[in-house]
């Protein structure tokens, strides 16, 4: 967190956080942020667009699939949340106009835009946040109403103090609340649809939101049409618009094939095609086409080693695998320019992320020196061995990045320069959750994908600590990593956080515990060159609400 | 189709050879094969570039007298992945005609032969397969083996053993009635005798140009499978894996035509000799 | 026919009904071998960041933790009183899911079948009336070229000629009336060839019969020949591999709606192989397995109706002798 609002927010621990400073904080600060000069004879508004999509996702009950890389952009368009986050990570208001959080951050009190409705005409007052904190927080897991996996575990209780303040109130001090509220799950619906039934919320034509778009129609596996809502007008200020809506109608229409759904926009059948082939981006921007590739807030594309399988306990195997990887080439070659050379283990838009580029050089003599070091002797058919067993990696290509494959392949002919004997598993998705886990008996290296709000949470996720993910596989036996992680989780200022995130990122990548490959962007989008003002956030969603069709 | 058990003894390799009616396309059909085949088992002395690892700096060029069908995303040559995805296409498609074959022939034998209750089991299972449409038995049982070529063959010769069932059970029954059979019987053979001597021979001869068919149509059914997904993983270079990474790069149209047109050649191939064996046997 | 006729009718319904809930059953076996289930892989998202304790807890909330058999017994009594039951991934009901999706397939199977028939008859009619010379050995390698090629290929190829390069179909419209015509051609060519097939061996055949000898030396056209001696004789086995192969046209139509982008069964049992959404595959297949019986019965019903020769006591041996022939283009006419 390195901006002044959230500065405010996190650091001082003062009770007060002026929605005013945070607005105006935003609309100084935001240079990526198009300002829309209403034109006098409203020559923007109206206009239908088609955004071209893989799929549709599975179910649409809104907590199982707010989370979700493709229903995710219905949701944008559908609901509301309380806070906005930036691509850059910043915090600013928008259905809570304002927050203030006591000395511990165990209670936390959101003032309410008042005159805000969902679209079946219930109010988002203080009594339908604490209806959306708690089914956040619990689901109803008997009826498969699952609970949204990031909302912090600590959560207690809500209380509506009158109809515009929430007060709520967690076990344990809970920094990242705040943040969370803007993260892709934690979208506002209606009490009315919270109320529902899981087969009746699952039918998306019957659940409300507050957000710009309705929808107006839609079929399992074919489409989702979105249309304008005329009386919408509150939008985060950080976007420069509260009002409705320009475009008419969005319509949300499934083409699985990544060729097709660029070739429609090519010739004008389209709008947006998502998912692109990084492949045809160059000669698409060529071509006149807008080329959007936003990074999420998160962790890079990389492995997660585990630290438990030999020979990957050796420290300077891993450093060698560190070095031995060439990242420059895996965006030249699978990728384009627009892709970013990973420079540390998160995303360098992560507010806090540091450049340690100088440890992950490719360095392949440097490779082999550690690896001969090691004891692992180059055999005739070039792959490397020790006490007979030969140098291997197994990767499993991660299902959720369609570009996966292709840098696999192309690391493993890099690693097999230097003596790796690399195989490649590709599951479907299901297949993939059920083996492929971190730290699995099998699994050498877990592809990550995966975002995050808050930089502050990466620390636990890495350990056992607190329900973590443990990672590496490292249980509690790394006491540097395990000292960080309790001192980054005990910082009271971003200040003070700062140097010690810096120190983990470092740690972490000389001691060969993740290996990244590239920055990850989950989420291509290539737009007709007319389609303009779109807006991206923090997690790489596009939103519309803010488009216009040029004329 | 006669019912013999033995050659026709008394002729000479030419003859014999004369008398196969070999016609230019068949030849021709036979050479396309040889080619594919030898691709399968030697695949290092028709390319000397890798199956695996490109020039990534060569990525996405056309088809040239370096690279005859141009190169893929990773810089591959790759008539080169072609050639040494024969391997695996063919054999995955003899795995699936083996399991077809074998198993339905096998169904067929006995239900055939024995008649009764035997029969009667066999028939409510086939009948189950057959009613159950085969891409889709073979997607589902694919799904349960797990997303690999091997799986997807096994898969597809699942599907195909209600079709071999069927014939064999048909043949069977023919043959089993056939009089030099119901003489063998008078004459005291034995169950068993009888059915290795006439009918799994008999049986066997006209099942062959309809398994070669189906090795044919195997070769497309796997495509199939891997086009959707559910092939083996990279770096491996199955034809139909080959046409399904190649439908992503369309602009670079050889990725897909290129292999296209080697799987349609050889199943054109495989058909023209399924279809001369039935008519010179 | 009355008595002999009811009779036979009634065993093959018997029949028709064990056959389907022996179908549910082993999708059900099938499926069940699966690691994994559509409830864990939603929660397995990493996006979710749920621990294995978490997922477990709500594994255990839904009740799907029971045993398989006692899972199997309450499908398959929901299955016998007609309810298909709730799709695991979507949550909606099974029975609206396939509403839904099912006339889009529809329209696809019947068009693409009339593009088969279409395609079969006109190439089955040049080879009995283009000389030698001219073309006749082309038009009968047309068959074997059709089923030689995959017909994902040549979905690939319409799109790109008509709908990307032509223009005449909007890719984002699979329901259009171009797209559904291609997307009709595409699943309809290997029928196509199969039905040709055996239309040629079977007018082959007739041609070489006495009546149609006689025929000739009268001088009678070949156009006539072909339209009032040889097509309705030969054109009876068609009815066989029709029965035989409409129930392909389900299974085929996986790759077709896959590559035209068109929802329907074939879309909607991809979405839920790769989820193991079980409750809709069991639907599926047995919707496949209905309509594979339901065809075939009325194939049989209609044959001895159709073809006199034919009685209700061998009918259905002698039609199915026919079908096993008729279903791989065998020569049918040419076998003793």
């Amino acid at each position: 967190m390195i901006t002044r609002l959230s500065a405010l927010s996190f650091s001082r621990r003062t009770l007060l956080l002026a929605a005013s400073i945070a607005v105006s904080g935003a609309l100084f600060t935001s240079t990526v942020v198009p300002l829309p000069v209403q034109a006098a004879d409203g020559s923007r508004e109206g206009g239908e667009i088609t955004f071209l999509i893989d799929s549709l996702g599975d179910t649409w009950i809104p907590n199982n699939s707010a989370i979700s890389s493709f229903q995710g952009h219905i949701w944008g368009h559908v609901a509301d949340k309380l806070i906005y986050v930036d691509a850059d990570g910043k915090v600013s208001p928008w259905i809570a106009e304002k927050w203030e959080q006591n000395d511990t951050a165990t209670e936390f009190t959101l003032h309410l835009k008042s005159g805000v409705t969902f679209s079946d005409g219930e109010p988002l007052d203080a009594k339908a946040v604490v209806a959306n904190l708690n089914i956040w927080y619990a689901g109803r897991k008997n009826e498969g109403i699952n609970p949204i996996g990031l909302f912090p575990k600590t959560y207690d209780r809500a209380e509506a103090i009158d109809a515009s303040t929430v007060k709520v109130f967690f076990k344990k001090p809970t920094l990242g609340f705040i943040p969370t509220l803007g993260y892709h799950g934690s979208i506002l619906i209606s009490p009315k649809t919270i109320a529902q039934p899981a087969n009746v919320q699952a039918d998306l034509g019957k659940t409300s939101g507050s957000g710009p778009y309705v929808v107006e129609s839609w079929k399992e596996g074919d489409h989702v049409t979105l249309v304008k809502r005329k009386d919408y007008n509150w939008g985060p200020a950080a976007v420069g618009q509260t009002g409705p809506a320009h475009l008419d109608s969005i319509t949300y229409k499934i083409v699985s094939e990544p060729s097709l759904r660029v070739a429609s926009v090519q010739s004008g059948q389209a709008d947006v095609a998502y998912n692109a082939s990084p492949q045809e981006l160059k000669s698409l921007k060529e071509e006149g086409f807008t080329v959007a590739t936003p990074r999420y807030l998160g962790f890079v594309n990389g492995w997660a080693v585990n630290t438990k399988l030999p020979p990957y306990d050796d420290v300077k195997v891993r450093q060698a695998l560190q070095a031995g990887i060439n990242r420059q080439e895996i965006i030249d070659t699978v990728y384009t320019p627009d892709w970013k050379l990973a420079t540390s283990f998160i995303q360098s838009n992560v507010p806090g992320a540091t450049d340690h580029s100088d440890l992950l050089a490719y360095n392949p003599e440097k490779a082999e020196k550690l690896l001969d070091e090691a004891g692992w002797v180059k055999g005739a058919d070039g792959i490397r061995v020790k006490d007979g067993k030969p140098l291997e990696l197994a990767l499993h290509s991660n299902p959720y990045l369609a570009t996966s494959k292709s840098v696999d392949e192309l690391i493993a002919q890099q690693l097999g320069k230097i003596g790796w004997k690399v195989t490649i598993r590709a599951y479907d998705v299901v297949t993939f959750g059920e083996k492929v886990k971190f730290g699995g008996p099998a699994i050498p290296a877990y592809e990550v994908t995966r975002s995050f709000i808050d930089a502050g949470t990466v620390a636990s996720i890495l350990t056992n600590a607190n329900n973590g993910e443990n990672w590496f596989a490292l249980d509690e036996r790394d006491t540097t990593l395990n000292a960080l992680r309790d001192k980054i989780a005990g910082a009271g200022t971003v200040e003070e956080r700062k140097p010690l995130l810096d120190n983990l990122q470092k740690y972490v990548l000389d001691q060969g515990y993740f290996i990244p490959r590239t920055q990850i962007v989950q989420r291509i989008y290539v737009q007709s060159p007319n389609l303009k003002g779109e807006v991206y956030n923090g997690v790489a969603y596009a939103s519309y609400y803010t488009a216009y069709l040029a004329k | 189709m006669s019912l013999v058990s033995e050659n026709i003894p008394g002729l000479s390799p030419l003859e014999k050879l004369r008398s196969l009616n070999i016609t230019p396309t068949v030849a021709l059909s036979f050479l396309v094969i040889a080619i594919v085949i030898a691709w399968s088992l030697a695949p290092q002395l028709f390319s000397g570039h890798s199956p695996v690892n490109g020039v990534p700096a060569d990525k996405l060029s056309a088809p040239s007298l370096e690279h005859w069908f141009g190169t893929d995303h990773l810089g591959r040559d790759l008539y080169t992945r072609v050639v040494y995805g024969a391997a695996s296409s063919v054999s995955s498609a003899l795995v699936a005609v083996v399991i077809g074959v074998v198993i339905g022939g096998l169904i067929g034998l006995l239900s055939g032969f024995f008649g009764g209750w035997v029969d009667v089991v066999f028939a409510r299972f086939v009948d189950v397969l057959l009613a159950i449409p085969k891409f889709l038995l073979a997607v589902i049982v694919v799904t349960a083996l797990g997303f690999e070529t091997i799986n997807a063959a096994i898969a597809t010769g699942i599907s195909t053993i209600a079709f071999f069932a069927r014939v064999a059970r048909s043949e069977v029954i023919k043959t089993r009635r056939a009089t030099f059979v119901e003489a063998s019987f008078l004459l005291g053979g034995s169950r068993g005798f009888i059915l290795l001597r006439h009918v799994l021979p008999n049986a066997s001869r006209s099942m062959l140009p309809l398994a070669v068919l189906q090795f044919g149509e195997s070769i497309l059914v796997i495509a199939g499978l891997a086009f959707l997904g559910y092939g083996d993983p990279p770096p491996s270079s199955d034809w139909g894996l080959l046409i399904s990474i190649g439908k992503d790069y369309l602009k670079w149209p050889w990725l897909v035509y290129a292999p296209a047109l080697v799987t349609i050649v050889t199943v054109l191939s495989v058909n023209r000799i399924s279809r001369w064996l039935r008519k010179s046997h | 026919m009355s008595n002999a006729y009811l009779t036979y009718a009634g065993k093959r319904l018997g029949q028709a009904v064990i056959v389907i809930l022996l179908a549910y059953i082993f999708t059900f076996v099938v499926v069940s071998i699966l690691p994994g289930d559509p409830i864990t892989s939603v929660l397995r998202n990493p996006q979710n960041g749920f621990s294995e304790q978490e997922i477990a807890e709500i594994i255990a909330a839904q009740g799907l933790d029971q045993p398989v058999l006692v899972q199997l017994w309450h499908s398959l009594s929901a299955f016998l009183t007609g309810d298909l039951g709730m799709s695991m991934r979507s949550n909606r009901p099974v029975a609206t899911l396939i509403a839904e999706v099912l006339s889009s397939t529809l329209i696809l199977a019947s068009s693409g079948l009339a593009v088969a028939l279409f395609l079969a008859f006109t190439v089955a009619y040049g080879t009995q009336v283009v000389p030698k010379k001219y073309g006749q050995g082309l038009l009968r390698a047309f068959p074997s070229l059709f089923l030689s090629t995959p017909n994902f290929v040549i979905g690939l190829f319409l799109i790109h000629l008509f709908g990307f390069q032509l223009r005449l179909f909007r890719v984002i419209e699979p329901d259009g009336f171009w797209a559904t015509f291609f997307a009709a051609i595409t699943i309809g060519i290997p029928f196509s060839a199969q039905i040709a097939e055996v239309l040629i061996a079977n007018l082959d055949h007739e041609a070489e019969q006495d009546y149609a000898a006689v025929a000739r030396s009268r001088g009678i056209a070949p156009r006539r020949l072909f339209a009032t001696h040889l097509l309705k004789p030969a054109a009876l086995p068609v009815v066989t591999v029709i029965a035989l192969t409409v129930g392909e046209l389900l299974g085929n139509s996986l790759i077709t709606e896959t590559v035209f982008g068109r929802t329907g069964i074939g879309s909607l049992v991809q979405r839920s192989v790769s989820t193991q959404d079980l409750p809709v595959l069991q639907a599926i297949v047995s919707l496949g397995a209905v309509i594979f019986v339901l065809v075939n019965l009325i194939a049989d019903l209609l044959y001895p109706l159709l073809d006199p020769r034919v009685k209700i006591v061998v009918g259905r041996k002698r039609r199915h002798a026919a079908a096993d022939d008729a279903a791989l283009g065998l020569e049918a006419g040419a076998k003793p």
